[in-house]
């Protein structure tokens, strides 16, 4: 195997796998929020309640279209690219792959769909069912989707071939309750609830700052975004620290790396060579020690600012006229989103050089292609991502700034778009 | 049970060709159908209520694939590696114009939003037409190149456009409907339907010859993971399927305007 075909492959999964967490961290989060908003909207009645559901859910729709496309294509490289990884644990690591497509990742595209176009074709009480079915796939998405991650964290419930060549399953329920698994669910769940409510409390500030006359609009959705947070925070907080001990059961040299421990690395270092033969047994020290220092720092910033939002946005004339917590509000937005990726690559970087830990080695895992075409395949795939996170950023960020009075999102049909087009006005 | 995993593999497989072909069809041929960008956008509402719900069927293809039959998976996607690397760069790029092209009010934003979709369709059709060239003629593990390979894609790709024509014939009204219909040769709703009818069966065939050279039955899991996988499957297809049928149902009007895309 070329080992220029290894470094390619794994930067290339990394990139779609980076991209797609990015605007997945919004898109899970945000869902959940849009659906919350549309059972008060359905339920009260209330108009303003309709207009926040069709602005937070055409932000949510924009930025679903490079979690789609970049998901899309994780799904193709798993065999594109690691087919050693298919080849030794497709037995049990398929199967949750298989189920992330066909009970969520179906089920989501198909009624993401019905909920966009079927506005005002279909009844009010049938819409709101929609967008909860969409959000609850997503969550069961995550789900599949940490299944299959957590087996390679954390492998369990499998036995090894009589061959020795690949992974057979021998208990679905103890691959299905993985507590690597499970904790990562929850940790990532309340990630992306933190990350939507610093969006939209950032996206409300910026309106508010620019002393918008939709005031009660972003005051309601600064609210929401604000409120979510605090407890978001907490339920990633509790099962990022499980993780933490349960790091330190199962990749003892993750925990050791992070630590810095030189002693104990050297410890479990002789230990895996007696046991797997020659070879580095430690993950790059470099980007472990960085990306977990980012994550846990970040939280304990996010913690208090949000627990001085919480108590400003209680007091509505501070809530509408703090200019200094308004732009604070908007510069936090980012922070989310550096403690996701950290979190990721803390996860993902710490396990090397093991794909399968314990069992198989990421190089071991790579396809037997050539490093031109894989140079090749990177290239393309680079560019397009950067292209399309580039454009679906921008478009995101303009249609936040235009505020709630020009969604195309559940326009009634009556309202329309100016027919033919419009001069360009260059 | 490895007939059931099959079985389910066909019923994806099929229903990406059939119902993902039609609007990858009708992307290739977005030119011809819409003469401006107005009438361009009419002819995206054809396809835009089921395009997400189209393109999972190969997503769920690919689930299936993995889940039951990884070796296989393995093989073929890193054997066709570059014929599946221009496949996933047409669909991204595709679907990337179809997303963005409502979003902004310029005509030279449509335009270039039109120009992806129409690259991104062809790409995705001639590397089908690709990999199927190889495939058909046993070959698994590299893709095929030459006159043959080529003509062979052309031809799929060709296919592809047939079946979005047709399709666009029984969405479309008015003048655009004379136009998709006046391409495929016919008039009249009987013979619109006898079209689609016609493309559908070709796609259908298509993939059944594809997957017949596929060497399936031999390459399917361990039964240990197969017992669990192939009830679990074949439970919830049956539900998929309805859900799509009701989204289907929900939009089965002709279009007379554009649409959110």
């Amino acid at each position: 195997m070329d080992p220029q075909t290894l470094d390619l492959a794994r930067l290339q999964f990394a990139l779609t796998a980076g991209g797609h967490f990015l605007f997945v961290a919004l898109t899970l989060g945000l869902a959940t929020l849009v659906a919350c908003v549309q059972t008060w909207a359905t339920l009260s009645r209330d108009p303003l309640g309709a207009r926040m559901t069709r602005y937070w859910g055409q932000l949510y729709v924009i930025n679903y279209a490079v979690g789609i496309i970049t998901g899309l294509v994780m799904e193709f490289q798993f065999g594109l690219s690691w087919s050693g990884l298919t080849h030794f644990a497709g037995n049990v690591f398929g199967a949750s792959l298989a189920m992330e497509t066909l009970v969520a990742f179906f089920v989501e595209s198909t009624f993401l769909g019905l909920w966009i176009f079927g506005w005002d074709r279909l009844n009010r009480w049938v819409h709101l069912a929609v967008i909860w079915v969409v959000t609850l796939t997503a969550y069961a998405s995550a789900y599949w989707i940490l299944v299959s991650n957590g087996f390679l964290n954390n492998p369990r419930g499998h036995r090894l071939a009589a061959d020795g060549e690949s992974l057979r399953l021998v208990d679905a329920w103890a691959v299905l309750t993985n507590p690597s698994s499970i904790a990562a669910f929850w940790h990532v769940l309340g990630g992306a609830l933190v990350t939507a409510g610093f969006f939209v409390a950032g996206v409300s500030a910026y309106h508010l700052l620019r002393r918008t006359p939709e005031w009660l609009f972003f005051l309601r959705s600064l609210r929401l975004g604000v409120f979510v947070t605090l407890p978001a925070l907490m339920l990633t907080v509790v099962f990022g620290g499980l993780q933490m001990g349960l790091i330190g059961e199962y990749q003892p040299m993750k925990l050791a790396t992070f630590q810095g421990d030189a002693a104990e690395i050297a410890r479990l270092q002789a230990e895996m060579v007696a046991e797997h033969g020659p070879g580095d047994y430690s993950p790059p020290s470099g980007w472990v020690r960085v990306s977990a220092i980012l994550m846990v720092t970040t939280w304990p910033t996010m913690m208090m600012f949000s627990a001085a939002s919480t108590l400003l946005a209680s007091f509505r004339p501070v809530a509408l006229r703090l200019q200094v917590w308004h732009v604070l509000l908007v510069l936090a937005v980012p922070l989310p989103y550096v403690a996701m990726i950290a979190g990721w690559v803390f996860r993902e970087v710490g396990r090397q050089p093991w794909v399968v830990n314990g069992l198989l080695t990421t190089a071991e895992a790579v396809s037997p292609v050539s490093a031109g075409s894989m140079r090749v395949s990177l290239a393309v795939f680079t560019t397009v991502f950067a292209l399309l996170a580039l454009v679906n950023g921008w478009l995101l960020l303009r249609q936040a700034a235009r505020g709630p009075g020009d969604v195309a999102l559940g326009r009634p049909a009556a309202e329309g778009r100016p027919e033919p087009l419009p001069r360009p006005t260059y | 049970m490895e007939i059931l995993a099959i079985a389910v593999l066909g019923v994806f497989a099929l229903g990406y060709l059939v119902l993902g072909g039609a609007d990858i069809g009708v992307g290739m041929l977005l030119p011809f159908l819409g003469r401006d960008g107005a009438e361009r956008r009419v002819v995206l509402a054809t396809v835009a209520p089921f395009f997400l719900g189209n393109e999972v069927w190969l997503v769920a293809t690919a689930g299936v694939l993995v889940g039951a039959f990884p070796d296989l998976e393995g093989e073929l996607l890193s054997g066709l590696f570059p014929a599946v690397v221009a496949l996933l760069a047409g669909w991204m790029v595709r679907d990337a114009g179809l997303w963005s092209r409502g979003r902004v009010e310029a005509r030279a934003w449509a335009a270039g939003c039109d120009g992806a979709i129409v690259l991104g369709s062809w790409t995705v059709a001639l590397s089908w037409g690709w990999m199927f060239a190889g495939l058909l003629a046993g070959v698994t593990d590299r893709v095929v190149t030459g006159p043959g390979a080529a003509l062979a894609a052309l031809a799929v790709a060709t296919l592809f456009a047939a079946h979005g024509l047709a399709f666009a014939g029984l969405r479309l009204a008015g003048p655009l409907r004379a136009r998709a219909g006046a391409f495929s040769g016919r008039s009249g709703t009987a013979g619109e339907a006898q079209t689609f009818a016609l493309t559908t069966a070709a796609m259908v065939a298509l993939g059944l010859a594809v997957g017949l050279r596929l060497p399936l039955a031999e390459s399917a899991v361990d039964s240990a993971t197969l017992s669990l996988l192939v009830p679990a499957m074949a439970a919830v297809t049956p539900l998929l399927l309805a859900a799509q049928a009701w989204v289907w149902w929900i939009f089965r009007h002709r279009v007379h305007g554009p649409s959110y895309l």
